[in-house]
């Protein structure tokens, strides 16, 4: 078994002015070298809870364990193990790229190349300019960069392929791929099912500030699609359809029948798409 | 104390970067204008009061700008995730405030007497000025995480100068009793005229001084621990 890097168990969480939790009671636990993603529609609680791992919540119900250990225990040396990308950029708009790198990656013991990091996202090019003359998908992937300055063990990342053309979101996700193949820890939140499906190893569905469904994207499409095969065959001049149960398909005499005599054009199994089980699962208590 | 020196570079940098410091050099470039023009018969009764203003509207107001910026661009957020203290963090503002007080105070007293040949007590000007202007960041930073933007704050700023002034204003006109003045040194405002008045040669008793020194100090701390630390973080998360 692996070791569990996040241990949280019934986490409560309201923001003062507020009469409703934002988060009600969620618990799970993150491994380490794992993707860990929490979707959620939007004000579900997602970067609540972010906030509240990342220390900048800290009067939360429930506990956190890091590594074992109250979160509450350790000091501001939790950052040097974290890279945290943020929603919104989150730089000084009138010192360039670089300048800003500079000054954030001088406030951690460990530090990574900045000009390598800014290569790999392509910025590098623009790292003398202004960061208030970047676009937003420039400013996003600057934030990124800010996330690895330190070569963190845990990346925090929160929407993070959020206004990035498929070109640079395809580049994010590569380099989250690296991380994680060179041991790191990934917690993102995201409402993009498409990162979802290319990156997270388990994901948690939060609805209303609780867990609803926590699984791999794999076991919830299994879970949530229909266990039955779908065959389309050319027969007659025309595309014809037949739908077969999947348990006890290899005993089923008419599929086998089918695909042993008919010119098969497509077969499915009713597995759903993750767009599906996102509203599916996440439908509001109150329309469900 | 973790980052302080890192963070200091990085405040004084920005200094430069988003124009605080020109700005507040403009702004002591006007004063040193109008000095010049009242000319040497009164200056000697308005260079403490230019001072003043600079030490305690003008760090209230950059200090406050100088969190919006950064609250707008949600850096204040992403220094919370680093390693550094959160108290280096204060501090480090807390220092190049300091830093833009000193400097217009200094150019100031600097043009008074050489233009003028008044007279000043340099050391206690510097040691009430740093006083003064680390109460008001203080009040700065009080009222910056209490309003929501920039036009609330102006508005703070104006009642503070308005509400205080008064009791000032009627101690002079003498329809408060001079034994009232003792109360007096509870305000900001009062206390911190006069000290600066102090350094330039109006007889204060000393016991005033001490009072109100103690007073800023005190206030200063109290604002930092029981305000500022527990909504620092609120006014730097909140989007
Ligand atoms: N500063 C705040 N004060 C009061 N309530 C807040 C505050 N910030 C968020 N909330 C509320 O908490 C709930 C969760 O918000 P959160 O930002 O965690 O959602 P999210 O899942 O990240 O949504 P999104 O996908 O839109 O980013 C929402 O109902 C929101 O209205
Ligand atoms: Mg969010």
């Amino acid at each position: 078994m692996k070791n569990k890097v996040f241990e949280v168990k019934d986490l409560r969480f309201r923001y003062a002015k507020s009469n409703v939790e934002a988060v009600c009671g969620i618990s799970f636990d993150v491994y380490e070298g794992e993707i860990f993603g929490l979707l959620g529609p939007s004000g579900a609680g997602k970067s609540t809870t972010q906030k509240i791992m990342t220390k900048l919540f800290r009067d939360y119900q429930g506990e956190i364990l890091y590594y074992g250990k109250d979160l509450k225990t350790y000091s501001n040396a939790y950052y040097e193990d974290l890279g945290v990308g943020f929603e919104l950029p989150v730089h000084f708009s009138k010192l360039t790229g670089l300048e800003n790198m500079k000054f954030f990656s001088q406030l951690y013991k460990q530090r990574a190349n900045i000009e390598t990091l800014l290569d790999q996202v392509g910025l590098l090019e623009d790292k003398d300019r202004m960061v208030g003359e970047y676009s937003k998908g420039m400013k996003m992937r600057l934030n990124f960069v800010r996330a690895l300055l330190n070569n963190p063990k845990i990346l925090f990342l929160d929407e993070v392929t959020n206004g990035l053309d498929p070109k640079n979101a395809r580049i994010i996700k590569d380099l989250i791929r690296a991380f994680k193949a060179d041991g790191g820890t990934v917690f993102l939140t995201t409402h993009l099912m498409n990162d979802v499906e290319e990156l997270c190893d388990r994901v948690a569905f939060i609805r209303e500030g609780e867990i609803v469904e926590i699984a791999t994207p794999r076991a919830l499409k299994i879970k949530h699609g229909n266990r039955e095969v779908r065959v389309e065959y050319f027969s007659n001049g025309k595309t014809e359809e037949a739908v077969y149960d999947l348990d006890g398909i290899g005993e089923n005499e008419a599929f086998l029948k089918l695909i042993k005599d008919k010119e098969i054009e497509t077969i499915h199994s009713g597995e759903t798409s993750l767009d599906d089980i996102f509203i599916k699962v996440t439908k509001a208590k109150s329309d469900a | 104390m973790h980052n302080f020196s890192v963070l200091l570079k990085g405040e004084m940098q920005r200094l430069l970067r988003y124009k605080i410091l020109q700005i507040s050099f403009v702004v002591t470039l006007l004063w040193l204008g109008v000095l010049f023009l009242i000319g040497s018969e009164h200056v000697g009764d308005f260079v403490p009061l230019f001072i003043f203003m600079d030490v305690s509207m003008m760090t209230v107001l950059l200090v406050g700008a100088n969190l919006f910026f950064e609250k707008q661009e949600n850096t204040l957020k992403t220094l919370l995730i680093t390693p550094s203290d959160f108290f280096a963090l204060i501090a480090s503002k807390f220092v190049a405030s300091l830093y833009l007080g000193l400097q217009s105070t200094v150019f100031i007293a600097l043009f008074a007497l050489f233009m003028f040949d008044v007279s000043i007590a340099f050391v206690w000007l510097m040691m009430f000025v740093l006083l003064i202007t680390f109460a008001h960041t203080a009040l700065g930073f009080t009222f910056t995480v209490y309003v929501k933007d920039f036009n609330g704050l102006l508005a703070f700023i104006i009642f503070y100068m308005f509400i205080f002034a008064f009791p000032s204003i009627f101690y002079a006109l003498g329809i408060l009793p001079s034994s009232a003045e003792v109360w007096l040194m509870f305000s900001p405002t009062h206390a911190s005229l006069l000290m600066i008045d102090f350094a330039f040669g109006v007889s204060v008793s000393w016991w005033l001084l001490v009072i109100g020194s103690v007073y800023l100090v005190l206030l200063s701390l109290f604002l930092i621990r029981f305000v500022v630390s527990p909504k620092y973080v609120e006014t730097a998360v909140r989007e």
